[in-house]
């Protein structure tokens, strides 16, 4: 037989998942409305934050349970920030101009090809193209 | 019991049975897991000068994710039910929760596999992105002689065209050209035989089609401009000095391939075979880490599934011995739901700019 001590911790499990769908929505939401990326970014993320610890309290009854917890998710913890902190310098900043093709031996014929075919994001008609 | 039970001083150890501690010990080595893909796509996503986010590049559907997202934290709601149903010994109640699950996480595999047929249909496939007009191009090009050098195979597996060089597409189409002219070969059957003789005319102007792009693209030069070499000497004649030929244009092959498409007698093959033109810069890391992610959490949802699977084909059999093995797949099906509610606004909302 297991210990259910948290059973005596009594959860609404209705409300949590209405503020997760509230949550869903809201993070839908600001997608759709207009707002500059950095702000769209911080919003969005704080939102997913919100959502994952609803499930991770209380739908994974990590509220309830011991300081074992911290033991366990430390590491895990370490190493999700840890991995993107180390790579960030090498891969994710820009000291130095890039050499990949993308940005030097296409680069002239892309921003060619950009420039006459844009598509219609800005509300502006594409140009006619043939069809296929 | 309003505490919670400390372990007497003879057993060591934390108060939760031995196989939840271990799925919470996996649970941490597939966080790892999942932080590696993640962390790897937003490193890489910062770093990368440029990425596609058009819908007409990438094909991604905030609505659909959006879907999914409601999708998945129903079903996480409904095994948090169906294990307080079971802690509860209401193993009816639990059944019909795990059912609920279970039908939800078919329909998130639904509504996923309907993305990535979206994205198989374009192409959209790590490697196999032309990420420039040129790219673009000649890789229609290739797709088209795949369906000239498929054609021809007919010729040749069914013994109506006979060649020791079966690969040499010049050798097998002077062969077909001479098919109305000549005699069925031994051991061929005349109807077959003349039934090839009609197909012929039609395959060698495919491959005529074919290889007249193919050396426009070799010289890069206008399809305006005839490919037949007398012609296209003459043209040049008109040249001054230091003027070129206009260079082969990217609207004028996607023109010619939609030709080829509406033609009656190979147009569909051509439309099953040649892909859409449209050069997608950056594409190709896109691909990598959007079906890298996807992919990855798809399987974790089967094994979840199957995990459900082995506690509904209980049915009426599901008694307290199974109470443990319904929270730790809860506590597993919970960890697929994180996973999800990080991947979407990760790859569908949010722009690293």
């Amino acid at each position: 037989m297991s210990d259910h001590s948290h059973d005596n911790h009594h959860v609404n499990y209705r409300l949590i998942f209405i503020v997760l769908v509230v949550c869903s929505i809201l993070s839908f939401v600001f997608d759709k409305i207009s707002l500059t990326p950095k702000v769209t970014l911080v919003l969005v993320l704080a939102v997913a934050c919100t959502k994952a610890m609803c499930v991770m309290m209380y739908f994974m009854h990590l509220k309830f349970e011991g300081n074992w917890k911290y033991v366990l998710l430390a590491p895990t913890t370490i190493l999700a920030i840890g991995l993107p902190v180390a790579l960030f310098p090498d891969i994710g900043a820009s000291y130095y101009t890039s050499i990949a093709p993308q940005t030097t031996t296409w680069k002239s014929e892309n921003d060619e090809f950009k420039a006459h075919h844009t598509t219609s994001m800005e509300g502006e008609p594409a140009p006619a193209e043939p069809q296929g | 019991m309003s505490h919670t039970p400390q372990p007497s001083a003879l057993k060591m150890g934390i108060p939760i049975p031995n196989s939840k501690l271990g799925l919470w010990l996996f649970l941490g080595t597939e966080i790892m897991f999942f932080t590696a893909f993640i962390g790897s796509y937003i490193v890489l996503r910062m770093g990368s000068p440029g990425w596609p986010t058009d819908y007409d590049d990438t094909h991604i559907s905030v609505g659909a994710g959006f879907i999914n997202t409601c999708v998945l934290i129903l079903s996480s709601y409904f095994v948090v039910v169906a294990h307080e149903a079971m802690a509860q010994k209401n193993f009816k109640k639990a059944n019909m929760y795990l059912w609920g699950t279970m039908i939800l996480a078919f329909v998130f595999l639904g509504i996923k596999g309907y993305e990535y047929r979206g994205k198989i249909v374009h192409d959209i496939l790590p490697g196999r992105i032309a990420e420039t007009p040129t790219a673009a191009i000649k890789k229609a090009s290739r797709e088209l002689e795949k369906v000239v050098r498929k054609r021809f195979e007919q010729y040749t597996d069914r013994g109506v065209v006979v060649t020791t060089q079966p690969t040499n597409i010049v050798e097998i189409v002077n062969l077909i050209q001479a098919l109305p002219d000549s005699k069925p070969p031994e051991g061929i059957d005349a109807e077959l035989f003349s039934d090839f003789q009609k197909t012929a005319p039609i395959d060698v102007d495919l491959y005529k089609k074919w290889m007249d792009l193919h050396q426009h693209i070799v010289a890069n030069v206008s399809l305006k401009l005839p490919a037949d070499t007398a012609a296209y000497l003459a043209s040049r004649e008109s040249l001054k000095e230091g003027e070129k030929p206009p260079v082969l244009e990217f609207d004028e092959v996607k023109a010619y391939i939609a030709e080829l498409k509406k033609n009656p007698d190979y147009g569909a093959d051509v439309t099953k075979a040649v892909n859409e033109l449209h050069p997608m810069v950056y594409g190709n890391i896109f691909a990598s880490c959007y079906f890298l992610m996807t992919g990855f959490h798809a399987i974790h949802v089967i094994v979840g599934m199957i995990l459900f699977g082995v506690v509904l084909k209980q049915g009426s059999g599901l008694n307290e011995k199974w109470t443990d093995f319904v929270e730790n797949s809860g506590l597993y099906w919970h960890f697929v739901d994180l996973v999800w509610i990080f991947l979407f606004p990760l790859l569908y909302i949010i722009d690293f700019t």
